[in-house]
């Protein structure tokens, strides 16, 4: 079964509306008369499943609020009800039927959003057989636009659950970073689940891993392979981003009636031309400001937007650059040191961006990382205040919740705690930004996934179930 | 250097000039002072340094005339801190081969692998550890061309203005386990085999057995000679294991050739704390390691520390791989925060930062604590130190204010926000 994704990527070049539209009519219409294909590019046969688990309407009381729009609220209510936040604010009502939860000197935020994993792809435990071939990357060609991180994902990855126990509620799975152009991502709910499927975010919009720098060019310079260097990896992106126009075109073409059989079907360049139709965003991993300005004016080039710039350590250096340009830095609070291209790290990274007016994300990358990032977001914020950048808990919070759901294009759903999105909520025992705070609950749709006072409600995945190792652990 | 740090230099240095008589005297009053004796630090405290040392410390001591003051309004002062187990100094660029010196694949050199030969005091990551407090550390070679053994390491003390290398020498690395078995021949079994045999060996190599008689020798004079101190107990073993059986094997180990063990990393040491605890063996842990990252670490668990220690295991800490060196200061006082967060006591983790690593690498006689006679390595924290938003508003290395005269510095003052409309490129900054 085919499905037409609704929702394009925001700000992309042409308008989401007419385009949302024209899909849905042209599916439609491939449907009913059987006359047309529809436009390839935006289709996903592999659609989500995911239903929320069981729930309660809940609500968390006399919380230090800190909810994504940038407001802090000392002794307030959320209402979490059908699954959505229906309400915040001081002395909330409590409708009959609703559970209460004391949250008395804890915090409450937006469930964490993680833009940067490769659970599941790069899963746990890791084995000599990795340092061979792992499911993270398909090391055979540069251009691997056509495959999908979703077709490598182990749901039994124990980081899922490690992270859902740190307060992350979304996570998008990329691709790794061997090739110019990595694949498809995927966004995840992070809820326990047997398939890919049950835990794709519904309607998400897709997504593009592309890479600059050392690991392209290392990686098959190392066999003798183009690319061996940057100039490389330009000319590569170059060569098939004109490809992809051509693709596009001749789609489009077809699309109009110009032409009687639909073009032969190309994976990498249905991804690539999805791109170029304002229907796939870009995340872009890329350190060194030289090359992020340069992949800016290469997607002027190309008529596409990039969403953000993963590992973009040296953002910093470019910060007006990237704040007009309206494209996202996606740091870590203070790695630097382990490539050349990140020598350069500041831990000031995100406050000095945010300061210029840019938007920031702190992401993980990492199992270890991932399971707190509300410490990379408190150290990035104490580094900038060292510095004279004004960094409040209250938009902090922000570089892990609305910001990453953003550049997602999922900030309508997620992200804040505003009426009427998702009931993704962390109830943390202490202030988030202190080392000494652990998430006591977390909701997801407003079911209550994770309990640190529950061990019915810490799950348990199956790679980790019944090993003796772990003793009185589990 | 951040405004509040540069306040303060900068009013120490008014006051060195006015000093006079005792200029090298450096008082500093007012400490909230974690001494290392005891759980609580000592309210008001006066710790007074000279000629690099401490050579007294009380609550409400008057300082010496002339004595150069540092008021720490209240703040708390602790020992430098020391990371148990980096590659601080010997690596510079993780995935730049010739700017690494921590491991050999070819060669001769197994145990005889000496890693001091190799300590840069320029390293860059120096400044940047020695700013987040950090004034000692263990390094640990990380293989040889001999498995299991890994090589001698060396201990540091991160002075800003000379070499580094304070012990050579100082223990032998040895690595088992499932992820490096490979050099082993494919078994763990084949590493504590090759293990126990270089111990006979290098013992009766020592007894003046003559080499190769009355059988074949797989050790060389070189490596056999690297053993010795080991042997006579003066060197410890550290042996790098993570599951529990090869913790075990460890403890056997050690007691059939009453050997000084220390286990490193020991994610699943937390099974056999009792005989850890009997045997005096210590464990220098990675508190970020709570998932089962491999095979070998299928038990891992944030407790991990904490139920070591309450079984009376001294611990020290060390990091996983992409923050051991770079971040070697910072990312070690997150991770005693998280052991913190997941019950190790406070003070027990300040202690596993400072005297047991100390102890562990035979340092204590003069480093570790803050008592009359032990080093003037001193920091005085802006807030909890196990906090990773706090940082150190002063270091001192023996005695001498550490300026922050990193990279990270430079390039921090270059982009600031407020500089970035200057018609000057960032290179006239």
């Amino acid at each position: 079964m085919h499905r037409v994704v609704r929702r394009p990527a925001a700000g992309v070049r042409r308008g989401p509306g007419p385009l949302a539209a024209a899909l849905l009519l042209a599916a439609a219409a491939a449907t009913a008369a059987g006359a047309r294909e529809p436009l390839p590019f935006a289709l996903d046969p592999y659609p989500s499943t995911y239903r929320p688990l069981p729930r309660t309407d809940t609500l968390i009381a006399h919380a230090t609020v800190l909810d994504g729009t940038g407001r802090r609220l000392e002794d307030a209510d959320v209402l979490l009800r059908d699954g959505k936040v229906a309400a915040l604010g001081r002395g909330l009502a409590v409708p009959a039927g609703v559970t209460v939860v004391d949250a008395r000197g804890r915090w409450v935020t937006p469930g964490i959003v993680d833009v940067h994993t490769h659970y599941g792809a790069f899963s746990a435990p890791f084995t000599a057989d990795e340092l061979e071939h792992s499911d993270v990357n398909e090391i055979s060609d540069p251009n691997t636009a056509n495959v999908w991180v979703e077709h490598s994902i182990a749901v039994q990855d124990p980081s899922f659950a490690r992270a859902l126990a740190g307060g992350v509620t979304t996570v998008e799975v990329l691709p790794g970073s061997t090739n110019l152009f990595g694949g498809r991502a995927v966004v995840l709910k992070n809820v326990p689940a047997t398939t890919v499927q049950a835990m794709k975010f519904p309607h998400a919009p897709v997504a593009l891993k592309m890479a600059c720098g050392e690991n392209p060019a290392h990686q098959y310079g190392d066999k003798g392979r183009f690319p061996s260097s940057r100039m490389g990896n330009f000319a590569g992106y170059r060569e098939a981003w004109l490809k992809a126009r051509d693709y596009e075109a001749k789609w489009l073409a077809y699309e109009r009636g110009e032409a009687t059989e639909p073009p032969a079907r190309d994976l990498k360049l249905d991804t690539l031309a999805g791109v170029l139709h304002g229907d796939i965003r870009v995340q872009m991993h890329c350190y060194r400001a030289d090359e992020m300005a340069e992949v800016l004016d290469l997607a002027r080039e190309f008529g596409y937007r990039v969403a953000a710039f993963h590992h973009a350590v040296e953002a910093y250096k470019i910060a007006p650059l990237l704040a007009s340009a309206g494209v996202c830095a996606v740091v870590w609070s203070d790695w630097w040191g382990y490539k050349m291209e990140a020598f350069d790290a500041i831990r000031e990274n995100a406050a000095y961006v945010d300061a210029a007016g840019g938007c920031v994300a702190l992401h993980s990358d990492s199992a270890i990382v991932g399971q707190r990032l509300t410490l990379e977001a408190a150290k990035a914020a104490a580094a900038g205040r060292r510095a004279g950048v004004a960094v409040t808990p209250e938009h902090a919070i922000r570089w892990v919740t609305a910001e990453p759901a953003r550049i997602l294009g999922l900030e309508r759903e997620i992200g804040t705690l505003e009426p009427g999105k998702n009931a993704d909520v962390v109830v943390w025992s202490a202030d988030p930004f202190s080392v000494y705070s652990h998430a006591d609950l977390v909701f997801l749709d407003g079911a209550r996934l994770y309990d640190r006072a529950d061990a019915g409600r810490r799950p348990v995945g199956d790679f980790e179930a019944g090993q003796p190792a772990l003793g009185a652990a589990r | 250097m951040s405004a509040a740090r540069a306040r303060l230099a900068a009013a120490a240095g008014a006051l060195l000039l006015a000093a006079g008589a005792l200029a090298d005297t450096l008082a500093i009053v007012h400490a909230r002072a974690f001494t290392g004796d005891g759980d609580e630090p000592l309210a008001d405290a006066t710790i007074v340094v000279r000629d690099g040392r401490i050579v007294a410390l009380a609550a409400g001591l008057a300082p010496p005339g002339g004595a150069t003051l540092v008021d720490a309004r209240g703040r708390l002062v602790t020992a430098g801190l020391m990371n148990g187990a980096t590659q601080l100094a010997v690596v510079e660029v993780d995935a730049v081969p010739d700017t690494n010196d921590q491991a050999v694949s070819v060669g001769p050199l197994g145990a005889a692998f000496d890693l001091s030969y190799a300590v840069n005091s320029n390293a860059t990551a120096l400044p940047l550890a020695r700013a987040d407090g950090l004034t000692r550390a263990a390094v640990l070679p990380t293989g040889s061309a001999a498995a299991p053994f890994a090589g001698q390491g060396a201990l540091l003390h991160l002075v800003a203005d000379g070499e580094i290398l304070e012990r050579p020498r100082a223990l032998l690395a040895v690595q088992v386990g499932g992820m490096s078995a490979g050099r082993a021949g494919g078994s763990r079994a084949a590493q504590w085999g090759l293990l126990r045999n270089a111990l006979d060996e290098a013992r009766a190599y020592g007894r003046g057995t003559r080499p190769g008689a009355p059988r074949d020798q797989l050790l060389n004079h070189l490596d056999a000679e690297a053993l010795q101190p080991v042997l006579a107990g003066r060197v410890p073993l550290a042996i790098a294991a993570a599951r529990e059986s090869d913790i075990r094997e460890a403890l056997r180990l050690a007691a059939d050739y009453r050997l000084r063990v220390v286990v490193v990393g020991g994610a699943e040491a937390w099974r056999l704390a009792p005989a850890l605890a009997r045997q005096h063996v210590p464990v220098i842990l990675d508190p970020f390691a709570d998932y089962p990252a491999t095979f070998d670490e299928l038990g891992a668990r944030l407790d991990n520390a904490a139920l070591l220690e309450r079984a009376g295991v001294t611990i020290a800490f060390t990091l996983p791989p992409i923050q051991r060196s770079h971040n070697a200061g910072s990312a070690l006082r997150e991770a005693a925060g998280l052991a913190v967060a997941n019950g190790l006591p406070w003070a027990a983790a300040l202690r596993a930062l400072t005297l047991n690593p100390a102890r562990i690498w035979g340092l204590d006689e003069h480093y570790g604590r803050l008592a009359t006679g032990q080093d003037g390595d001193l920091v005085i924290w802006d807030g909890d130190p196990l906090e990773p938003a706090s940082a150190p508003v002063e270091v001192r290395v023996a005695g001498r204010l550490v300026a922050d005269d990193s990279r990270q510095r430079r390039l921090r003052e270059r982009y600031a926000p407020a500089r970035q409309g200057e018609p000057w490129p960032p290179a006239y900054r």
